[in-house]
């Protein structure tokens, strides 16, 4: 089974991020793979191991994506592909459209990727993705089972509970970051990694102008940034719980005009 | 190792096994830490763990399917390791010495049967030199393996023997003549096996450092082959095993500095939680001096571990720097551990905290790997030999 991975490479989010004049500082700020592709990258393996094959990543960005790749690959992956991409500001639709492209002449039976980035939470990509490629998509799986390289079953955490969806391949399937807990990357994993294919390509390989890229290539524009406000320090309630409760409910009532 | 080893781990590399080893740490070593400890319970699972990662070959060169990983980075990974948990880093770190030591002084058919074993965990082992009435002066042990037709006959007891229990290979050092002058000219190593070589007779209770298994060992009339001498020359054992100590205070250094860490990092915690006279005790001075002491040890012990670590990795001589991160570091993780007890008041009574852990597995670290009374005339028969007056 070819599987084929996007990861996408964001800012650490447990690291403190600052927004200077609208944008986000780059500077100081550490980058990883975001943590719903970090677990396709795992289920991607795990199939894998059970059925034969290859696990592709595909990284686009800047040079700094490559680390994210050399992550992936000392997970296990066997190869990757970073599309070296410095144009900025791009949205869903720019890198589906990218996406879109590597995928033009390429074998696989699936891409299998995170349900939404964790710094964006657009999660629109990969549906943007299965339909430019005029692929069946499932979206927000916890479980597979039933593999085979022509379909799988896959569980699919709905709103009404969880939903049994067979599908037939090739097919894009987003992940929910409770499908597994990805594997570290081993000591052995990390020195393999540096032997393991890393196709480097720019948009032009792909033939894409300049049109088709950033903003120019995007249907949606972020003006700015704004740091979320700081959360208010809540008040405490000291004593008694006979007269905590009361002095608490008191104050929502009066203050945060909560209906009784 | 020394000069051929690290030369394929880049920085990134590094990067990422440090941010490998963070979240292992994390998720695996942290939440049984305090469990184990207490009941003192050996971690298995740690052990698998650690095999998959390649801990257990991490410093044994890839050519015998170890990684390669150079004493600075390596370092670093004990220094992380033992500011959650000392402990387990003794399951690898005993482990790799001996690994060191075939590395250094094997024969070619050693190297070649033990270490590609010892990377992968299967063999897992650790060094057999402490005697119940020998310890630093190691000259003194009773251990003897007398030559015999089928290679040699040990005979002896053995101390505080850590790995003994749940691994199952040890360095062992003993005597092939006791009478040779001087006494090391009559001592040699061997690569023995549980039960063929050795046998466990006590797992030791201790004050600190518990989980890990340290044992009594008793040697009865135990045949080994003479392909078990280490090098296949008699004679050299001890020098075989002082050779691999720059890298084992390297090693304890790493432990010494990691155990102040993790104090100092509980310590600035708890200081701000913790509140009297109606302000975080952080705020008192009393306290901030003591996380300013402590703060500087920890910064001083690491750099004094990494300076140690380079000039091992570039093959130079460095058992006066190895002394000194020992000495200091060691030091550093009994003082930051004491200061944190201090600042967590009574609570660092309490085995619902984890400080009083740090507190009994620091003055390990003073003791193991040549005394630090040991370090200090180490050092100081260094500095006068490389100053001549
Ligand atoms: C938990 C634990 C694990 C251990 N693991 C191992 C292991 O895996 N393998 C192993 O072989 N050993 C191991 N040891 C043993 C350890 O290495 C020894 O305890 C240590 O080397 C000290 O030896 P000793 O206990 O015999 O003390 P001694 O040698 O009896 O020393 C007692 C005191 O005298 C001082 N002293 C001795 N000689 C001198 C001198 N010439 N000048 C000044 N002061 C001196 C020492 O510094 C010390 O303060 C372990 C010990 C412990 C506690």
């Amino acid at each position: 089974m070819e599987i084929i991975v996007p990861i996408r490479q964001v800012p650490d989010v447990a690291l403190n991020i600052r927004v200077n004049e609208g944008k986000v500082v780059e500077d100081g700020v550490s980058f990883v793979i975001s943590s719903w592709d970090e677990t396709a990258i795992e289920g991607a393996l795990q199939m894998t191991e059970e059925l034969g094959g290859e696990v592709t990543l595909l990284g686009i960005g800047p040079e700094r994506v490559s680390e994210a790749l050399r992550k992936g690959l000392a997970m296990g992956a066997h190869k990757a592909i970073h599309v070296l991409y410095e144009e900025g500001q791009t949205d869903s639709f720019g890198y589906a459209k990218i996406m879109a492209k590597v995928m033009e002449g390429r074998n696989y039976d699936l891409i299998l990727t995170g349900k939404q980035a964790q710094d964006t939470d657009a999660g629109l990509t990969a549906s943007m993705l299965a339909e430019f490629l005029d692929l069946p998509q499932v979206t927000n799986i916890i479980r597979f089972s039933d593999l085979a390289v022509d379909g799988m079953t896959l569980y699919r955490k709905g709103d009404h509970g969880t939903e049994v969806i067979g599908i037939k391949l090739p097919a894009v399937v987003t992940v929910n970051d409770s499908l597994n807990e990805p594997r570290l990357a081993s000591m052995r994993g990390i020195m393999m990694a540096k032997k393991k294919p890393m196709e480097t390509l720019s948009p032009s390989d792909l033939g894409m102008g300049a049109e088709e890229l950033g903003l120019q290539g995007s249907m949606t524009e972020v003006l700015k940034f704004e740091k979320p406000e700081s959360r208010k320090e809540g008040e405490r309630f000291e004593g008694d719980e006979t007269e905590t409760v009361p002095m608490a409910i008191q104050k929502l009532v009066s203050e945060a005009k909560l209906a009784v | 190792m020394g000069s051929t080893a690290g030369k394929n781990w880049t920085e990134e590399d590094e990067k990422l096994l440090l941010e490998t080893i963070d979240k292992w740490v994390e998720n695996e070593v942290k939440p049984i830490a305090r469990e184990y400890d207490q009941e003192d319970k050996y971690p298995h699972e740690l052990v698998e763990s650690m095999k998959d990662l390649g801990l257990f070959g991490a410093t044994i060169s890839p050519e015998y399917g170890g990684m390669g990983l150079p004493a600075s980075v390596y370092a670093k990974v004990i220094i992380k390791v033992a500011s959650v948990w000392m402990a387990p880093s003794g399951i690898f770190n005993s482990h790799l010495i001996m690994a060191s030591a075939i590395e250094r002084c094997g024969t070619d058919e050693q190297k070649t049967n033990w270490l590609p074993k010892m990377a992968s965990g299967e063999f897992r082992g650790g060094i057999a030199l402490t005697e119940p009435n020998a310890g630093t002066d190691l000259q003194a042990i009773l251990t003897r393996a007398d030559r015999n037709e089928q290679g040699y006959l040990l005979n002896g007891t053995k101390m505080w023997i850590t790995n003994s229990m749940y691994g199952n290979c040890l360095l062992v050092l003993a005597k092939t003549d006791l009478n040779a002058k001087p006494a090391h000219k009559g001592m040699s190593a061997f690569l023995c096996q549980k039960n063929e070589g050795y046998e466990v007779s006590k797992k030791l209770k201790k004050l600190g450092y518990r989980s890990i298994d340290s044992c009594e060992l008793t040697l009865v009339d135990k045949q080994v082959s003479s392909d078990a001498l280490l090098g296949g020359e008699e004679g050299r054992g001890l020098q075989q095993v002082l050779g691999g100590l720059e890298l084992g205070r390297i090693n304890v250094a790493a432990r010494g500095a990691g155990i102040a860490e993790g104090a100092l990092k509980m310590a600035v915690d708890y200081a701000q939680e913790r509140e009297t006279f109606g302000q975080p005790i952080s705020q008192h001075q009393a306290v901030q001096l003591k996380l300013a002491k402590m703060a500087t040890r920890v910064e001083a012990s690491k750099l004094l571990v990494g300076s140690a670590a380079n000039k091992f990795d570039s093959g130079e001589r460095c058992d006066m720097e190895a002394g000194m991160a020992k000495y200091f570091a060691s030091e550093a993780g009994v003082f930051c551990s004491q200061e944190a007890m201090r600042i967590f008041g009574g609570y660092s009574y309490s085995t619902e905290y984890e400080i009083e852990r740090f507190y009994r597995d620091a003055m390990l670290m003073c003791i193991g790997e040549g005394t630090n009374e040991l370090q200090q005339l180490i050092i100081a028969k260094q500095l006068l030999e490389r100053n001549k007056g």
